[in-house]
């Protein structure tokens, strides 16, 4: 069975893309070790399915990310807030890899990590977090400095509209698709996919109206394969 | 994305996609092409006369002469393609070339001796201070350094804050080098240290356990094998002819833990040892019925589906027409297997990672499928494809496999079989008898099977880690014994301090045994007869005595799936 809708993370290694991952798909948050090529999820949206795809960061798979993108309706680009470089890397390593996503791509910038940093007040947001779980153990007393502020995000937001060539006005609204998260406390991680899916959505419809749709290989290979044959004949 | 694809060639060479290396092209200048690594005329007294202050990168190894210029075109190399590991790492600088205006190595000295001076101790081993003390003290290190004597890896400490050691021994190499002659060990009073170079990359051992200098060598093959199997090993070649002093860590950043956890494996898990897989004791009928479920479910491309339950082997089963007359190494699946343990996000969801098989081809990557089964995440699956567009197909697979498993209630039986840890030695009815491994060399249809061993749960008073190294090495030593290439053994009965070992190879299996010290050498050998009808009673369970048909996936010229896309596409490191 082939998924309806495809939603690929992008991110340079350590931001926190698998942790995002896991923490909407278990509802908890685990250390993970660095991720190994791309781990594939199915995840049900109404009637809908959606396929989530966490890549890996490591520049040993970098190759591998136009893969992961092709015929993708969405678009998490993933960055750290404590770490600049992690936002320039995206406009630098990963945009390109985005070429192979379907035309009408829906790009989100996610800011990870904001438990981290100063912004202590948003920590009670995270109510979905089970008492019997561990407790989350409050503000992590040592606090590391901001590097990437929402203008920074929105900027890149920006950016990602000159680069995919669309007009900012038939595309979602910078401040709409820029968010911050925590994966560790929770914070806005639902909000960010569940805005995300609703998105895809209307995209999902149009391709079934549309019926075959250039997403699905077989059916390109297909036709590619009979007019083959009416050659060699 | 041609429809008309060759797809798999009937026999012989496989058509496995070549991934090529896409270096952006870079305008390298003369000077940066300066061999000047392998210059023969390397100067140990010129290097460690080099102001340490002015070494702003990771130390190379080149003729003193020509260091400055290519230092310069490094920097703008590195500036060029925003090297961050570079340029991030320098901040060792200081502590590095105060180590290194140490006359070191100069009058003879093993250099893994010289790098010291005392320190407090560190909290973990990858930030572990390289000049205290407790860093020297561990039982083997590891180094992987490249040709022009850049860092890769190190089993302890920063290896960047190693750069001036692994410098060093990267002159070592290139000194013996420029006699015509290569470096393969040198022997001090309690220290081993071994080099192995392949290609363009050097590995270094220094150790202070019992194992032979064989042994050490098979490790650090072992590690390179690793390297291989997530780079391949034409990326490598690749990589390093266009920029000799390209730091590879750049794309192996994150691969650390793969790399430790395959050194802690090797120190404690006899599958490396013994070059077997550990397979999982199983009746023979449940092993069968789960081979013919892989058998079934194929797709074209599909080469290999292996199951295995906590690192245990249970079945597997490979393709035909491609592995006419090849069989999966079993370095391959340990490396394979090592990478999946070193994983944690493989856990959730399915996996789908190009990787190589280096004993089967180095040179290329088969896409792999790795997926848990149960809710507890021990018995994983995984489906090697050729390839790297077919993951739904690959994952279609497993549903038929989980779908057949389910049914048929195996995924229960199986997991009733891991809950007691595999089997405890007492199980032969011999008191004396503490542990054993057994390799059979018999098994019908040898040589389309994976060489395979078995061993008991480590017991008794080998609970302790250092209880089980100490075991362990004596186990290496015997077998170094065993298979010494000056003066091979056959039998071998050793009494040691704590436990007597007994070592017996012949035709039909290599064993190695330990006994409580107090046995005799009649009394050892009772414990032997009783100990191999044990295991032929025990055989049909222990091990594949029949391994599962190959599978015969469809031609996938005539099949309906998707074509192979072939090219740039394939480019593993197209964005580099």
């Amino acid at each position: 069975m082939k998924p309806d809708g495809k939603v690929v993370l992008l991110g340079d290694m350590n931001v926190g893309k698998t942790s995002l991952l896991h923490r909407y798909m278990e509802r908890r948050f685990q250390g993970t070790v660095s991720t190994v090529g791309g781990a594939f999820f199915l995840k049900q949206w109404g009637p809908h399915h959606i396929s989530l795809w966490d890549t890996a960061g490591r520049e040993q798979f970098h190759g591998l990310g136009s893969m992961y993108c092709r015929g993708a309706a969405a678009v998490i680009l993933t960055y750290d807030v404590t770490n600049l470089q992690s936002i320039v890397e995206l406009e630098d390593r990963f945009l390109a890899l985005t070429d192979t996503a379907n035309a009408d791509c829906i790009f989100a910038v996610v800011g990870n990590k904001v438990d981290l940093t100063d912004s202590c007040a948003l920590l009670p947001e995270a109510e979905d977090e089970r008492p019997s779980e561990k407790p989350a153990s409050g503000c992590v007393p040592t606090k590391v400095k901001r590097q990437v502020h929402a203008d920074d995000a929105i900027a890149l937001y920006k950016k990602i509209l000159k680069y995919r060539m669309l007009d900012e006005k038939d595309v979602p609204a910078a401040e709409k698709m820029c968010f911050e998260t925590s994966a560790k406390t929770g914070y806005m991680v639902d909000h960010l996919f569940e805005t995300v899916f609703d998105m895809v959505v209307p995209t999902i419809l149009e391709q079934k109206a549309e019926g075959p749709s250039q997403i699905v290989d077989l059916n390109n290979c297909k036709t590619a394969k009979n007019t083959q044959r009416s050659c060699c004949r | 994305m041609e429809a008309e694809d060759p797809g798999l060639p009937p026999k012989g060479g496989m058509d496995l996609p070549q991934d090529g290396v896409d270096l952006p092209e870079q305008k390298i200048s003369p000077g940066s092409m300066d061999t000047g690594e392998d210059e023969p005329s390397v100067a140990l007294d010129e290097q460690v006369e080099l102001p340490g202050a002015q070494n702003n990168g990771p130390l190379s190894v080149a003729g003193g002469k020509g260091d400055v210029q290519e230092e310069l075109t490094e920097t703008r190399e590195e500036s060029s393609e925003k090297d961050l590991s570079d340029s991030a790492s320098t901040d060792n600088t200081l502590e590095d070339s105060s180590e290194f205006s140490r006359p070191m190595v100069m009058d003879g000295g093993p250099p893994g001796e010289e790098e010291v001076a005392v320190q407090p101790r560190p909290p973990t081993h990858r930030d572990e201070d390289v000049t205290a003390e407790s860093w020297r003290a561990h039982r083997k290190h590891i180094f992987v350094l490249s040709e022009a004597g850049k860092p890769i890896y190190s089993r302890y400490g920063n290896e960047e804050a190693l750069s001036s050691t692994m410098g060093v021994m990267m002159a070592l190499v290139s000194f013996i080098q420029s006699g015509d002659n290569s470096i393969r060990s040198i022997y001090s009073d309690d220290r081993k240290l071994v080099f192995v170079q392949q290609g363009p990359l050097v590995l270094v051992s220094v150790s202070s356990t019992l194992q032979s200098e064989q042994q050490l060598r098979q490790e650090l093959l072992y590690v390179y094998y690793q390297i291989i199997s997530m780079l391949t090993q034409a990326s490598i070649t690749r990589i390093f002819e266009r920029k000799k002093n390209y730091d590879l860590r750049r794309l192996l950043t994150g691969s650390e833990k793969i790399l430790d956890r395959l050194l802690n494996l090797v120190e404690s898990d006899p599958c490396f040892l013994l070059g077997a897989v550990r397979c999982l004791p199983l009746q023979p009928a449940l092993r069968d019925s789960l081979g013919s479920l892989l058998q079934k479910a194929i797709t074209p491309n599909l080469v290999f589906s292996i199951l295995v339950a906590r690192s245990q082997l249970v079945t597997t089963v490979q393709e035909k027409t491609v592995i006419d007359d090849c069989r999966l190494e079993p370095t391959d699946l340990h490396l394979l297997l090592n990478l999946i343990g070193a994983t944690s996000a493989f856990q959730t969801g399915e996996i789908w990672t190009p990787i190589c098989l280096p004993r089967f081809n180095p040179d290329c990557y088969f896409y792999a499928y790795i997926s848990y089964l149960d809710a507890d995440c021990t018995v994983c699956l995984i489906l090697l494809s050729t390839d790297k567009e077919s993951f739904y197909s690959v994952s279609d697979c497993k549903k038929r496999i989980e779908e057949g498993m389910r049914t048929q209630s195996y995924l229960q039986a199986l997991s009733s079989g891991l809950k007691s840890p595999s089997y405890s030695v007492a199980m032969v009815g011999a008191p004396d008898l503490r542990h054993f491994m057994y390799k059979p060399l018999d098994i019908p249809d040898n040589y389309r099977q994976l060489p395979q061993f078995t061993s008991p749960e480590l017991e008794g008073p080998y609970c302790s880690e250092s209880e089980r190294h100490r075991l362990f090495d004596l186990y290496h030593y015997l077998h170094s014994r065993i298979h010494s290439t000056a003066r091979p053994l056959r039998l071998i009965y050793h009494v040691a301090e704590k436990e007597t070992l007994l070592a017996w190879v012949t035709s039909k299996f290599e064993l190695y045994t330990c006994f409580s010290p107090l046995v005799t050498k009649a009394g050892a050998i009772n414990v032997l007869t009783k100990l191999l009808r044990w295991i032929k009673k025990e055989e049909d369970r222990l091990f594949i005595r029949y391994p599962p048909k190959y599978s015969t996936t469809p031609n996938p010229g005539k099949g309906s799936k998707g074509p192979r896309t072939e090219g740039a596409e394939n480019g593993f490191f197209g964005g580099l």
